[in-house]
């Protein structure tokens, strides 16, 4: 009853609105017709109050306290920019929450760390092995990504001592040489070289290391050796050569610095007789040792 | 919805770049935003306190609190500026005395004259205007919104956050009281007289 006399004082207020007057919109519900006609009468006055509206005044006092507010607002307080950097970094998480998003982000994240596995188990691997090629295609990855001539000298070094390790665990297995690891070893030994730049006190340190690995490889092969077929003895013997004629080589050059070193702060220094000229040394170092006919 | 049938130079989209540049603290963007809710909220105001002076400092209240909360702001917009206005209404009434109605009757009497209306008319306005201040503040709120504002029931049911049929009750509760409240029966029997 309360309700249909509540829904009906609406209809008529807006049938009023609508330019009704009151009689033609209580003439249809005359059994409400007492209660309506006071409450509709009211209405009518209340409508006929005036709109009141602000002085100009008013507002452009507004106006200026706002200004106020607003400079002082953008100089202490930095709220709505951390908001809004918030809300940002929200509808990034956002759009990480959607399905095929984020379906595609562990899908990215699966693969990932299965080719890391995949590349750390590859790693003792040795031709032959069906994660051998990964392991190369690693080390590829790896040297490409390194800028620095020091460190890609490091890089060539780690790898020749691997392609000894690989023609170690080869011959142990098959107890047959394999010459194409051997070449690379010597060939990656001699990159290693070229890498370094002479002379710096750190291209000294990497010299007697790489001295020391040239070294290592030699003893290497000399206890192989007997163990060898003959028809790949000879090779072996070459190699030896090589690592023979390294190791001499850089043996003087280490002398040629170290005599060079200490007068070379001192002026007329350069006419020195047992200076020998640096693009000499770097011409010499390309050539270090001889190349056998079995490396080309 | 359209929620601003008081006023029609601001459609929805312009409202709402407004508020997205507001939010950047953009200060045209404030400026202009502020112009256009600022006589609504005043006419919101203005049936519910006493003075014109009291109306005017609350709306200017309102309008900083707008401002300094637009970042945080959700929603309707309308909606939640008539929420601000109607709690500072009642933060008015609870940190001030009240005026007596003797000095805002002579008051707003004399703004009335200013206006240019007869004396008759004048007085009964402001009868009704003092009979409107009695009521509960969401019948307050509810009449203002229908008959000053120009709101239909929905979009007061919108605005406040409740159903339709609660302010079609609201609306019918406080005609009722205004028609029971004897200076106003003494009223609408002078008029039907006339």
């Amino acid at each position: 009853m309360e309700r249909d006399i509540e829904l009906l004082l609406d209809n008529c207020i807006n049938e009023m609105r609508n330019r009704k007057s009151v009689d033609e919109s209580i003439a249809e519900h005359p059994q409400y017709a007492g209660q309506l006609q006071p409450l509709l009468r009211l209405v009518q006055k209340i409508e006929t109050l005036p709109q009141p509206e602000p002085t100009p005044e008013a507002i452009s006092g507004t106006l200026i306290n706002l200004g106020h507010h607003i400079a002082q607002y953008s100089m202490t307080f930095e709220k709505p920019t951390a908001v809004v950097k918030m809300r940002k970094k929200s509808s990034v998480f956002n759009i990480i929450r959607r399905p095929k998003i984020a379906w595609a982000f562990n899908a990215a994240f699966l693969f990932l760390v299965v080719l890391f596995s995949a590349a750390t188990i590859s790693a003792n691997s040795v031709p032959g092995d069906f994660l051998y090629p990964l392991k190369l295609a690693t080390e590829k990855i790896k040297f490409m990504l390194t800028f620095n001539s020091e460190k890609k000298a490091e890089l060539r070094l780690t790898f020749s001592d691997k392609r000894l390790q690989e023609m170690i665990a080869v011959f142990q297995q098959s107890g047959k040489l394999d010459t194409t690891l051997l070449k690379e070893m010597l060939d990656e030994a001699k990159l290693a070289l070229e890498e370094t730049k002479i002379p710096t006190d750190t291209a000294s340190v990497f010299v007697t290391k790489l001295r020391h690995v040239n070294a290592y490889q030699k003893d290497v092969l000399e206890k192989i050796r007997p163990q060898v077929v003959s028809s790949n003895r000879k090779i072996v013997d070459e190699a030896i050569n090589m690592c023979d004629s390294r190791s001499r080589w850089m043996r003087r050059m280490m002398n040629e610095e170290n005599e060079i070193s200490p007068d070379s702060s001192e002026p007329g220094s350069m006419d020195s007789p047992q200076r020998t000229p640096r693009s000499k040394q770097k011409s010499d170092r390309r050539q270090w040792g001889p190349e056998c006919d079995w490396m080309r | 919805m359209n929620l601003k049938s008081g006023n029609k130079d601001l459609d929805d989209e312009e409202l709402l770049q407004l508020l997205n540049r507001a939010k950047f603290n953009d200060s045209r963007a404030l400026g202009k935003l502020c112009v256009h809710f600022y006589s609504k909220i005043y006419r919101f105001i203005y049936y519910r306190v006493n003075t014109v002076e009291d109306a005017e400092d609350l709306t200017s209240e309102v309008c900083l609190r707008v401002i300094k909360s637009i970042h945080e702001q959700k929603g309707s917009f309308y909606a939640w500026i008539f929420r601000i206005a109607s709690n500072m209404i009642t933060d008015h009434y609870r940190r001030r005395v009240v005026r007596s109605n003797v000095e805002s009757v002579g008051e707003s009497i004399e703004e009335m004259v200013d206006a240019g209306s007869k004396q008759s008319e004048l007085i009964e306005q402001q009868n009704l205007r003092q009979a409107l201040r009695r009521l509960t503040e969401e019948q307050q709120e509810v009449i203002v919104l229908k008959f000053i504002e120009g709101y239909d029931t929905d979009e007061i049911a919108h605005l406040v956050g409740k159903s339709t049929g609660a302010v079609r009750a609201i609306q019918f509760r406080a005609l009722t009281a205004l028609r029971n409240m004897s200076d106003m029966e003494k009223f609408i029997e002078k008029d039907r007289k006339i």
